[in-house]
C-alpha cells in the first residue's frame, strides 16, 4: 500500500516539463576526457541543454550505463564491437570499413544505438620501439621488426599480460608478420598500461627498449619512442566514434552534423598532439578540447 | 585521552647509554638526517610522464633552507639526548612542528628555484623529504604522548600545524611543486571533487548506522541469526567494488525507469546512488560486528545487578549495555569512517566523482603527482576524521566512569 503510494506520488512528479538534458559521458581515460569534452562544448554550443557525466568509468562501466538508458551519447572504438558482441575472433574488425559498418548494424538493431561518423584516427594496439634503435636498425614498420627479431636482434618488449596472451594482440602480430618473442624477450607487467610500458621503454628499465602503446598515445613522442606501422593490418581497427542513442538522436537530429566534421579532423597525429597536451603538458582536458574547436572553428 | 605511561619516560632502552632521554626521537632523527644525506629532497623531470633525476636538499633548496632543516635536527637530536622532562617535552613537540613546516617550506623554495627547466618541467617531493616529514610528524605524536597531552592540546597543535601550512599555502610557497601545478590545472574540479567526496562518506554513514546498529543488537539478542548473518556480511566484503558497481547499474536504472520522480532526486544506475549502495553494504560488516562485540562482551553479572535493583529491559539497554559498549562501538566508528573514506575513491568508477577521479586518471596517465593529488587528501581526510572521533571519544563522559 505504502510502495503503491509512493510510487504514484514519484510517478506523478515533472518528469518531463522541460526537455530532459543530453547526458553526454566518456571513459576515464585521457581520450575519453578529450573526445568527451568535444561532445559536451559542440552540443552546448548550439544551444542543447547537456549534462556532464565524462570520465564516467571503465568500458565496461560506461557500456553497461549506455545499454541501461543512463548516458545519452559517449565516444566509443568500432574495434570493441568484438567484445561486446563476443565476436573478438570475426575478422571483420580489422577491417575499418566494414568494421563500423559492422558494430553500427549491431547496436542500431540489438540497442537502439546509433554510431555517428568515426574519426579517421586509429587507437589500436602498436608497438613502440626506442628512437635511437629504430635510426640505427631502420625499424620503421612490423615487417622491419619482424625481420630485425628474427636477424637475432636484440629486443626486449614491456607489454601487459592482455597483451601478450589476446589471440587478438601480440598473438595476432606474431601470426601475420611470422616472428616469434620469447619469454626471455618480453617483460610483462600483469595489470600494466600503456603509460607504464612506454615509461619502462624510455627509460630502459630492465633493458626493455621496446613497448605496447596504443596509436593515439600522447606520450609516445614525448618519451622519445616511434611507433611501428602495422603495414600488414594484423590489428583490430579501433576508430573513435560518438555512439548516441537513437531516441535522442531523434529528437536532436542535428547533433550528427555538428560532430560529423568534428570527428573527421581527428587524424591520429591531431589526435597525439591534443593527448600530448593533456598527459605529456599536464592541461586540463576541457581546456585542449576547447582550443581544438577553436582552431577548427573559428567563432563568428 | 589517558594513554598509559610510556615505559621509556622512566628507563633507557636496552643498548642505549643510561641517561639518553628519549630514544625514539634518537632513531626519528638518525633516519631522516640518514634520508636526507642518502636520497634525492626533490625529483626534477623533464616532463610529468618520465621519472625524475633526484636532487638533494642543498643543491635543491640552498644554504639558508639547508641549515634551518638542520639546526631543527641538531635541536632535535638534542631534545633525544637529554634526560626527559616534561618542559624538554613541549620544546621538541614544538621543534619538530616547526621542522616538518620548514621541510615543507624548503620543497616550495626548491621548487620555484628549479621550476625555470621549461613549462613542461615538474619538481615532485622526493623519497627525503618524505622521510623527514614523516619522522617529524611521528616525532610530535610521539612528544604529545610523553607530555600526555589532553584533547584540547592535541586539537591545538593539529590546528597550529594546519594554520603554518595554510599560511605556506596562500603565501604561494608550494605554487611550483608539481602536485600544485595538477591542482591549479584543476582547481574548481578539486573543490568539487572533495566535497562530493565528504558528500559521498557522510551520506553512507547514516544509512549504514541506521541499518548495522539494530542488525548488531538483533545478532546478539537472537545468537541463531548470527550464522546466517555474518555469513552474507562477509560474501558482501569480498566482492570486489568494480563489480558490485557494475552489478548495481541494471536494478537501480530499472528503479529510476519505473519511478521518475527517483530519478529526479538523482537516483540513477550510475552516479552516487550506486556508489552509496555500495559504500554501505561495505560498511555494515564493522557496524554489525563492533555492536555486537561490543555488546556480548559485557559481564553478564553486571546485567544481573542491574536487572536486581528493577531497571527494565529498555533502562538496562541505554543505562547500562550501550554506556559499557561504547567504547568497542566507537572503535568500531573510527574503522567504518576511515575505511569509508577509502573505499570511496573507488565510487569515481562509476561517475560518483569524488577523489578519486584524480587518483584513476593519474594512474592512467601514470601522472603520479596526479594520484597523489586525490590520495594524499584521502588520507588527510581519514586522519582528520579519525583525530576528531578520537577527540570526541576522550571528551564523552560516561568514558570517563568506566
Amino acid at each position: 500500500m505504502v510502495v503503491a503510494g509512493l510510487t504514484l506520488l514519484l510517478g506523478a512528479l515533472p518528469a518531463a516539463a522541460s526537455p530532459q538534458p543530453v547526458v553526454v559521458a566518456s571513459k576515464i581515460d585521457t581520450e575519453g576526457a578529450l573526445l568527451g569534452n568535444m561532445i559536451l562544448d559542440v552540443l552546448a554550443a548550439h544551444g542543447i541543454a547537456v549534462r556532464n557525466r565524462l570520465q564516467l568509468g571503465p568500458t565496461n562501466i560506461v557500456r553497461a550505463a549506455t545499454l541501461a538508458g543512463q548516458i545519452d551519447i559517449y565516444p566509443e572504438y568500432t574495434g570493441n564491437g568484438g567484445l561486446f558482441f563476443r565476436m573478438e575472433k570475426d575478422p571483420v574488425w580489422k577491417s575499418r570499413v566494414r568494421g563500423y559498418a559492422e558494430i553500427a548494424k549491431l547496436d542500431r538493431e540489438k540497442n537502439h544505438l546509433i554510431w555517428l561518423a568515426p574519426a579517421p584516427a586509429d587507437n589500436t594496439w602498436v608497438i613502440a620501439v626506442r628512437q635511437d634503435l629504430a635510426r640505427r636498425d631502420h625499424l620503421a614498420t612490423m615487417s622491419d621488426f619482424a625481420r630485425w627479431v628474427n636477424g637475432g636482434g636484440r629486443i626486449k618488449l614491456a607489454a601487459s599480460a592482455e597483451f601478450v596472451e589476446s589471440p587478438s594482440a601480440l598473438p595476432a602480430f606474431e601470426a601475420s608478420y611470422g616472428f616469434r618473442l620469447s619469454d626471455r624477450q618480453l617483460l610483462t607487467l600483469a595489470g600494466g598500461n600503456t603509460s607504464a610500458t612506454l615509461r619502462a621503454a624510455a627509460e630502459g628499465m630492465s633493458g626493455v627498449d621496446a613497448a605496447m602503446a596504443y596509436g593515439t598515445d600522447g606520450a609516445i613522442a614525448a618519451l622519445g619512442l616511434v611507433a611501428l606501422d602495422d603495414d600488414k593490418g594484423a590489428q583490430i581497427v579501433y576508430a573513435p566514434a560518438p555512439v548516441v542513442r537513437a531516441a535522442v538522436l531523434q529528437q536532436y537530429p542535428q547533433i550528427a552534423g555538428l560532430l560529423d566534421p568534428v570527428f573527421a579532423g581527428l587524424t591520429l597525429a591531431t589526435l597525439q598532439r591534443l593527448n600530448a597536451a593533456i598527459a605529456v603538458d599536464g592541461e586540463d582536458a576541457g581546456s585542449v578540447a576547447a582550443d581544438y574547436l577553436k582552431s577548427r572553428h573559428p567563432p563568428p | 585521552m589517558t594513554l598509559p605511561a610510556d615505559p621509556a619516560t622512566r628507563r633507557p632502552a636496552l643498548g642505549l647509554p643510561a641517561g639518553v632521554g628519549n630514544p625514539v626521537l634518537l632513531v626519528l632523527v638518525i633516519v631522516a638526517a640518514a634520508a636526507a644525506a642518502a636520497s634525492g629532497f626533490v625529483a626534477l623531470a623533464p616532463n610529468r610522464l618520465v621519472s625524475g633525476r633526484p636532487i638533494g636538499l642543498l643543491s635543491a633548496a640552498g644554504a639558508a633552507p639547508t641549515i634551518a632543516v638542520a639546526a631543527l635536527g641538531a635541536l632535535l637530536l638534542a631534545a633525544a639526548l637529554l634526560p626527559p622532562r616534561k618542559p624538554l617535552h613541549a620544546a621538541a613537540a614544538g621543534l619538530a612542528a616547526l621542522l616538518l613546516l620548514s621541510t615543507l617550506a624548503a620543497a616550495g623554495h626548491a621548487a620555484s628555484t628549479i621550476a625555470a627547466a621549461g613549462p613542461a618541467a615538474r619538481v615532485s617531493l622526493g623519497a627525503a623529504f618524505w622521510a623527514i616529514a614523516a619522522c617529524a610528524a611521528l616525532a610530535i605524536v610521539d612528544q604529545m604522548q610523553r607530555l600526555r597531552a589532553g584533547p584540547a592540546l592535541r586539537l591545538l597543535t593539529v590546528l597550529a600545524i594546519a594554520g603554518g601550512f595554510a599560511a605556506l599555502a596562500l603565501a604561494g610557497t608550494f605554487d611550483q611543486l608539481a602536485i600544485a601545478r595538477e591542482y591549479a590545472t584543476r582547481h574548481q574540479l578539486f573543490a568539487e571533487a572533495l566535497g562530493r567526496h565528504v558528500a559521498l562518506v557522510a551520506g553512507s554513514l547514516g544509512p549504514a548506522l541506521a541499518v548495522g546498529f539494530p542488525l548488531g543488537i538483533a545478532a546478539v539478542r537472537v545468537p541463531r541469526l548470527q550464522g546466517p548473518l555474518f555469513a552474507v556480511l562477509n560474501t558482501l566484503q569480498t566482492v570486489p567494488s568494480i563489480a558490485l558497481f557494475g552489478l548495481l547499474i541494471v536494478p537501480l536504472s530499472a528503479l529510476a525507469a519505473a519511478l521518475p520522480g527517483l530519478a529526479a532526486l538523482g537516483v540513477g544506475g550510475i552516479g552516487p546512488a550506486p556508489a552509496i549502495v555500495a559504500l554501505v553494504l561495505y560498511a555494515l560488516l564493522p557496524i554489525v560486528r563492533n555492536t555486537a562485540a561490543g555488546l556480548a562482551g559485557i559481564d553478564r553479572a553486571v546485567i544481573e545487578a542491574a536487572r536486581g535493583m528493577g531497571l527494565t529491559q529498555r533502562q538496562i539497554f541505554y543505562r547500562v549495555e550501550l554506556p559499557l559498549a561504547s567504547p568497542v562501538l566507537l572503535a568500531g566508528l573510527r574503522i567504518v569512517i576511515v575505511q569509508t573514506i577509502g573505499l570511496a575513491v573507488v565510487a569515481a568508477l562509476i561517475g560518483a566523482g569524488g577523489l578519486g577521479t584524480f587518483v584513476f586518471e593519474g594512474l592512467g596517465q601514470y601522472a603520479l603527482d596526479l594520484v597523489l593529488l586525490g590520495a594524499l587528501p584521502a588520507i588527510f581526510l581519514a586522519l582528520g576524521a579519525d583525530f576528531l572521533l578520537q577527540t570526541v571519544a576522550a571528551l564523552l563522559p560516561f568514558r570517563a566512569r568506566r
